[in-house]
């Protein structure tokens, strides 16, 4: 059905009463559900969509007499909003109650353009043209503080004079000097958990071989003895970085626990129970005549089962 | 230039003023469009949570900026800037109770904003990319708790990334330089610290508008899903507008998480630990309690190994995040009723009772590390 048109003339079955000056939109089918007809000189009312019995390109024409639309109570205005003052979206798209199409001339440099395309991927290409050669210097500027190279230096930790009996892990906290980037000087805080191994727990840790520790380049930086009982551990747990201590278990005795994600370890670092995919790690140990112990401080990617050096 | 909408001609000064400008920025309609929302079946209770996140977002952000009138984002100075806004600047410690505990309402507040449009069906056709960007959104309040944890720098925050940073790094190929790249460097510091605040303070506040924007405008777009039971007239007798009773029920919800907020702020204040170092001392690392669930979660032996590690960290949320994100395109049944939809109810209730199951035994856990 042709939709019913502003100032079309409203026939009732006896005679014309009226004029349409509004129409009224259900908000949930967004269908025309009324009409606000004005009468000649009596108000206006508004009348169903369920009266009109045929709608033409001027008139609208009803259902009932003109005594029932008399007989309707006046239009109240204030029951309304108009569609400008409403978020109801797509509420207009299927209405056409204007008169007619409402036009804006175009002006006259955009008649006639032929390569509206053409101006569109052009305009899209300078764009990208302007972004490409940020990318790299973006992405490098942001990756210069992400791989620095290994520091091999010995570090002075301790006297192993504290340590009282064999098998025991016993923490070493030390101060280490870093210089990152352009702060200046700042000692952290680190620990590295030392032990007085007894041959079989050595056994355990070295498996018969000495342990050789390797630069970047593949060039031996130390080697600890199989036979040296003095063994450090990295603090840092393999499983996701955390730093374990030494406890006692309930059931499993004296062990190396992360109170983190609860992996355990027994004294020769190997994995007892808990989510860590490797052993600890033991790190170059140097104990000197006196007893002083240096390390060389490495960290490894936690969470691989490979020992995978990070600093 | 836009004709006033209201005709009645202004007297006074102020109706001259708003006269004035209405002319100018159509202030007035803007107005009305915002407020004349139907929402189908009527205003509820259920319907405060996206509204009070807004509220929470704009609180956030405006204690975030006062912090950073004291704090300084540097290795060495970060913990006495917090230290001094705690102790020494006026109303310093009630600031950043706010934003701390503002955070917490934030993922408590998300996940209830999730729950009411999971269980009222909401996501479904065609709500399909405003449930996506939601979740959108709701990477970027992790993002936020994340990153914002970090700043303090005593050793709670540092053990909290240290921990974090590990399980993004388990992501296969490319886990390594992600990780790097958001800690500018092999380990936590100075770096890390510098790329946590620019995130914290700059690029997830813009994204967290820019996905707001969208959220909302989609919301409009798309209009509100309304209750999911009851017949169109029954729905169309209750329809109400946003303003007033919505209004007045979201006021009310921002006032209630305001006065829990504060009251968290002035009896749990926020108290930091020793300056961050790679040595915790006696100090047991452990997220916030949000994340504590999920920190729980690793514990178990079925995530243990290098491969059980890919499950746990890597494999599980984002298989979660990819269920979330297909859940409308998959789910095509229109039916909205909870009641009717026993596989959602279902998962909705064991996903609450994982995450408070695993909650508290990550509570009942503490006493058995001393």
């Amino acid at each position: 059905m042709v939709q019913p048109k502003l100032k079309s003339k409203v026939r009732c079955t006896d005679r014309d009463i009226g004029e349409v000056t509004r129409v009224i939109l259900d908000p949930i089918s967004h269908d025309i559900s009324h009409l606000v007809v004005s009468l000649d000189g009596d108000g206006a009312r508004q009348v169903s969509m369920e009266h009109v019995r045929a709608v033409s390109e001027s008139t609208v024409e009803l259902k009932i007499p003109s005594s029932e639309i008399a007989a309707l109570p006046p239009f109240n205005r204030g029951d309304y909003v108009t569609t400008h003052e409403v978020e109801i979206s797509h509420l207009e798209d299927n209405l056409d109650v204007v008169p007619g199409e409402v036009l804006v001339p175009l002006p006259d440099l955009e008649k006639d353009i032929k390569r509206r395309t053409f101006f569109m991927n052009f305009t899209h290409a300078i764009g990208f043209l302007i972004g490409l050669p940020m990318v790299y210097p973006v992405l490098r500027y942001l990756m210069k503080p992400m791989y620095a190279p290994f520091d091999n230096g010995w570090l002075k930790v301790g006297n192993v004079g504290k340590i009282k009996q064999d098998d025991i892990g016993v923490q070493f906290q030390y101060k280490k000097t870093v210089k990152e980037a352009y702060m200046p000087e700042a000692e952290i805080e680190k620990s590295v958990w030392i032990l007085k191994a007894t041959p079989s727990v050595l056994d355990q840790i070295y498996q018969g071989k000495d342990q050789e520790f390797r630069d970047s380049s593949g060039k031996l930086i130390w080697t600890n003895k199989k036979d040296v009982p003095y063994v450090a551990f990295s603090g840092k747990c393999p499983h996701l970085g955390c730093a374990y201590k030494w406890r006692q278990h309930k059931t499993l005795g004296e062990v190396f626990l992360c109170p983190c994600h609860l992996s355990i370890y027994d004294a020769a670092g190997k994995v007892l129970d808990g989510p860590a995919p490797r052993p600890l790690d033991a790190l170059p140990i140097k104990v000197a005549a006196n007893g002083d112990v240096e390390i060389i401080d490495m960290e490894f990617k936690a969470g691989v089962k490979s020992q995978i050096r990070i600093m | 230039m836009r004709q006033p909408s209201v005709s009645n001609v202004p007297s006074t000064a102020v109706e001259k003023i708003v006269a004035f400008l209405d002319q100018r920025v159509g202030l007035k309609e803007i107005q009305a469009k915002m407020l004349n929302e139907p929402i189908p079946g009527g205003s509820r209770w259920a319907y405060v949570f996206g509204s009070i996140l807004l509220f929470l977002f704009i609180m956030q952000a405006i204690t975030g900026v006062l912090l950073m009138f004291y704090y300084v984002p540097t290795a060495d100075h970060a913990y006495a800037s917090t230290q001094y806004i705690i102790h020494e600047v006026d109303y310093g410690w009630f600031l950043l109770g706010y934003h701390f505990w503002g955070s917490s309402a934030m993922a408590v507040c998300v996940v209830a904003h999730m729950s009411q449009v999971f269980l009222w069906g909401a996501y479904k056709p065609p709500r399909e990319l405003l449930w996506i960007v939601g979740l959108a959104l709701f990477g970027i309040v992790i993002g936020f708790g994340f990153t914002g944890y970090l700043l303090p720098w005593d050793q709670r925050a540092y053990w909290a990334t240290t921990v974090g940073v590990e399980i993004l790094d388990k992501t296969p190929i490319l886990g390594d330089f992600m990780a790097r790249f958001l800690k500018g460097g092999p380990t936590p510091g100075q770096l890390t610290l510098s790329r946590f605040f620019v995130i914290h303070v700059m690029i997830l506040p813009a994204a967290l508008m820019a996905l707001a924007g969208l959220h909302l405008y989609l919301f409009r777009v798309a209009a509100p899903a309304g209750p999911f039971r009851g017949t169109p007239e029954e729905i169309k007798a209750k329809t109400d507008y946003f303003f007033p009773r919505q209004v007045w029920k979201d006021i009310v919800g921002m006032a209630v998480v305001f006065a829990a907020i504060c009251g968290l702020a002035f009896w749990e204040p926020v108290v930091l630990l020793e300056e961050a170092t790679p040595d915790p001392g006696e100090y047991h690392p452990e997220p916030e309690w949000y994340f504590l669930f999920y920190f729980q979660l690793l514990r178990l032996k079925m995530f243990s190994g290098e491969f059980g590690q890919f499950m746990g960290a890597v494999a599980l949320p984002v298989i979660f995040m990819g269920l979330l994100v297909a859940l409308p395109f998959f789910d095509r049944d229109p039916e909205r009723n909870i009641f009717k939809r026993p596989v959602a109810l279902i998962s909705w209730i064991a996903m609450m009772a994982i995450m408070a199951i695993f909650t508290v035994s990550a509570v009942i856990n503490r006493e058995f590390l001393d």
